[in-house]
């Protein structure tokens, strides 16, 4: 029965048009997520994609080990003796190119440390120009500080309470220093365009599975259907497990594919390095290495994915409009994104299910929920409750659409 | 089989489509005949468990369908008025797929398939999609579909609406022949199908069955009479006006009529044989319409 479900699917134009769709998304995320690494060479020429991507990774690893005061410390000179060199000085652009060249290996250290140097909200390109290598010392220091400060700043002194700021501290300590460098870009990128691939593979399955349950009404094929047999059962059933199979297998294949292009292509160095040392997750409070990073983001966008299509399947046979259904991803996703500017609303907003589809930028967010005295971060909370909504939906739908009456 | 209908129900907000409707049926063809809206479908879906009625129960073999549920699908089988189907599976896969949502195993809907595809006159068919098919080709593919499991009981929407006269001929005697061992009940407005094939006819009007019985005891049940008359043109006309005219021919200067109506309607009527069609508009014509007897 699944198999004809599937095959009542897969034979009407709109999927085979979504599915190609869904190629040509796979294909141009790919090529752009490639695209995006930059390298410029010691002529100061940019080159970009995979010769980009194993050239930087060559200039990178000379840098690799353990993020100590000296390998700090080296940075910090080798920094300041280029900026010092005549391709630096120079007025010609393609001078500075050629001296922005060589700080290309340790640029990732270079950001880490203006973000430990500056204000916790704040960052400044050039801060490493004024600091020292004896200032190093301080570096892993500046990183708790920086956020107990903020902790108590008029900013964030009512946003959390004590226990969430003792929480957040605690945290931060417990992240094991000093952290261990070594080219990750391979997974920076395939990282950085996951929720975008999450996304578009969500809006395209959408136009999937959303006829599932109102083509029997719209074909006004429900009148045999539903006068079968196992039309309000195992009829019923076949036609959620055929949902289930093709997100499932849409979404894996995508993602799949995607990793195993990017990662290929850029690289699967730097696995177990922290996500602190990624530029934009050094403020990150959770403790996980880029892998685990990744694997949550494919796993998250997999359960947000399921529970918005199941949601659009409920509403797929609870309405019997096939258009509705198709615009809840879309609702899903968009709205959000307009009340993300309201900063009162951002604990609601840490608990939508969009923030499944882009965990990779929720565990960079100060999102912390409080019950009695116990805190924990977003990420668990909508891991957790997503997973049990999602298994309430499918006993709903099936209750729901067998009950259906034909009028 | 027997199927029980008692003080049956379904009221649409303050719309009374079936009104108390109290019948009992056995093996044989039923034949359903009412005009337009007269709830025909309404009742086939409660039978279908399509609709839940909003009054009164339906027992099939002392018990409610409603409880035994997925038993009482399993005898079912169902030509729906509309019937709709799945564009782009073709007439094959469309009947292995109800198959299977009818619970029969693989093997057997293989075989069963085949069997019908020859037995409906689809085999030419049998790989075509089913949007390609005719009119007529549809409607074979869905009396297959609702024969697949063999049913106990058969009910049939409509199912010669629409089709030329060679293939409602065709489909009456596969009716004909399907009738066997099992309750057909079957709608219709074309008055020569429930002549042929049924066995009982069941007059239904407003939600009610005004009528039920053989051809002969329907026709003798007629509250009215026939007549036959020759008249003028202008005194046939005046008739039109406050009789039931099941027929009108012009004949030179004057118009032959057929009339339905308790007393005589003129002079020179004489009495006539009933048919089936002068009962159907004894109970639901109306009287002076321009739509009966006129072209
Ligand atoms: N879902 C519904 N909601 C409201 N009224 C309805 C609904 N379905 C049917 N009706 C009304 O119930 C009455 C009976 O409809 P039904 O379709 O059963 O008639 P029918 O005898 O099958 O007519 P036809 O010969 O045209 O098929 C009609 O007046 C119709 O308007
Ligand atoms: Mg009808």
């Amino acid at each position: 029965m699944v198999r004809f479900e599937l095959k009542k699917i897969i034979s009407k134009p709109v999927s085979r048009i979504a599915l190609l769709v869904q190629a040509a998304v796979l294909c141009i995320v790919c090529s752009i997520a490639i695209g995006n690494v930059r390298y410029v060479d010691e002529n100061g020429d940019t080159i970009r994609g995979i010769a980009a991507a194993r050239a930087l990774r060559e200039a990178k690893m000379q840098w690799s080990g353990y993020m100590t005061e000296e390998l700090l410390a080296g940075v910090v000179e080798e920094n300041a003796r280029i900026s010092r060199s005549d391709e630096y000085l120079s007025k010609d652009a393609r001078e500075n190119e050629k001296a922005y060249s060589k700080k290309q290996g340790f640029s990732d250290i270079r950001d880490l440390i203006n973000r430990a140097f500056c204000g916790f909200r704040e960052y400044d390109y050039y801060r490493i120009d004024s600091l020292t290598a004896a200032e190093m010392g301080s570096f892993y220091e500046r990183r708790i500080d920086g956020l107990t400060e903020w902790l108590y700043s008029d900013e964030a002194v009512h946003h959390f309470s004590e226990a969430e700021k003792r929480y957040l501290i605690g945290r931060y300590q417990k992240l094991e220093t000093p952290l261990y460098y070594e080219y990750f870009g391979g997974w920076e990128a395939a990282l950085q365009d996951a929720p975008m691939i999450i996304m578009l593979t969500l809006l395209i399955a959408g136009f999937l599975v959303y006829g599932i349950f109102s083509d029997e009404m719209q074909l006004k094929a429900d009148s045999v259907f539903f006068s079968a047999k196992l039309g309000r059962s195992k009829a019923v059933a076949a036609k959620i497990r055929a949902g289930f199979w093709l997100i499932t297998a849409v979404y894996w294949i995508t993602l799949l594919c995607y990793s195993a292009v990017v990662l290929t292509a850029l690289g699967f160095e730097g696995a177990g390095c922290a996500i602190q040392l990624g530029s934009s997750n050094w403020k990150s409070f959770y403790s996980l290495s880029y892998l685990q990073d990744y694997l949550l983001t494919v796993l998250g966008g997999y359960l947000g994915s399921l529970f918005i299509l199941t949601l659009s399947m409920l509403v797929s046979a609870g309405t019997h409009s096939g258009i509705l259904a198709v615009t809840v991803p879309f609702i899903l996703l968009f709205i959000p994104e307009f009340l993300r500017g309201i900063s009162a609303l951002s604990g609601i907003l840490g608990l939508l299910p969009d923030q499944l589809l882009q965990m990779c930028t929720a565990v960079q967010l100060f999102n912390t929920y409080q019950l009695g005295s116990w805190v924990v971060g977003a990420a668990p909370v909508i891991l957790a409750a997503y997973f049990l909504l999602t298994g309430m939906l499918f006993p709903a739908l099936y209750r729901i659409y067998r009950k259906t009456e034909v009028k | 089989m027997n199927l029980v209908l008692d003080n049956l129900t379904k009221e649409f907000g303050n719309f009374t489509a079936v009104d108390h409707l109290n019948l009992s049926m056995t093996n044989g063809v039923y034949g359903l005949l009412g005009v337009n809206g007269a709830g025909k479908t309404t009742l086939m879906r409660m039978l279908c468990t399509l609709l839940k009625p909003t009054g009164g129960k339906i027992y099939c073999d002392g018990r409610d369908i409603r409880e035994i549920d997925q038993t009482y699908r399993g005898l079912l089988g169902y030509l729906p008025q509309d019937f709709g189907f799945y564009p782009e599976f073709t007439v094959r896969d469309y009947l292995l797929y109800i198959s299977a949502i009818k619970g029969i195993r693989p093997a057997v809907a293989q075989k069963r398939t085949g069997e019908l595809i020859e037995r409906v006159g689809l085999a030419k068919a049998a790989d075509k999609k089913m949007k390609k098919l005719s009119g007529g080709m549809k409607r074979r593919a869905g009396i297959a579909q609702a024969i697949l499991n063999n049913p106990k009981i058969l009910i049939l929407d409509e199912p010669t609406a629409g089709l030329d006269p060679n293939e409602r001929i065709r489909f009456r005697n596969l009716i004909s022949e399907l009738s066997e061992k099992r309750l057909v009940l079957l709608s219709t407005h074309i008055v020569p199908d429930v002549e042929y094939i049924a066995n009982q006819i069941l007059l239904m009007k407003d939600g009610a069955i005004v009528s039920q019985g053989t051809l002969s005891e329907i026709l003798r049940s007629m509250p009215e009479k026939v007549w036959n008359c020759v008249v003028p043109q202008e005194a046939a006309h005046k008739l039109a006006q406050s009789c039931k005219v099941s027929n009108r021919k012009l004949i030179g200067r004057d118009a032959e009529l057929r009339i339905i109506s308790a007393e005589k309607p003129c002079e020179t009527a004489v009495c006539a044989e009933p048919a089936l069609e002068d009962v159907f508009l004894s109970y639901f014509g109306e009287r002076g319409g321009s739509e009966h007897g006129e072209i």
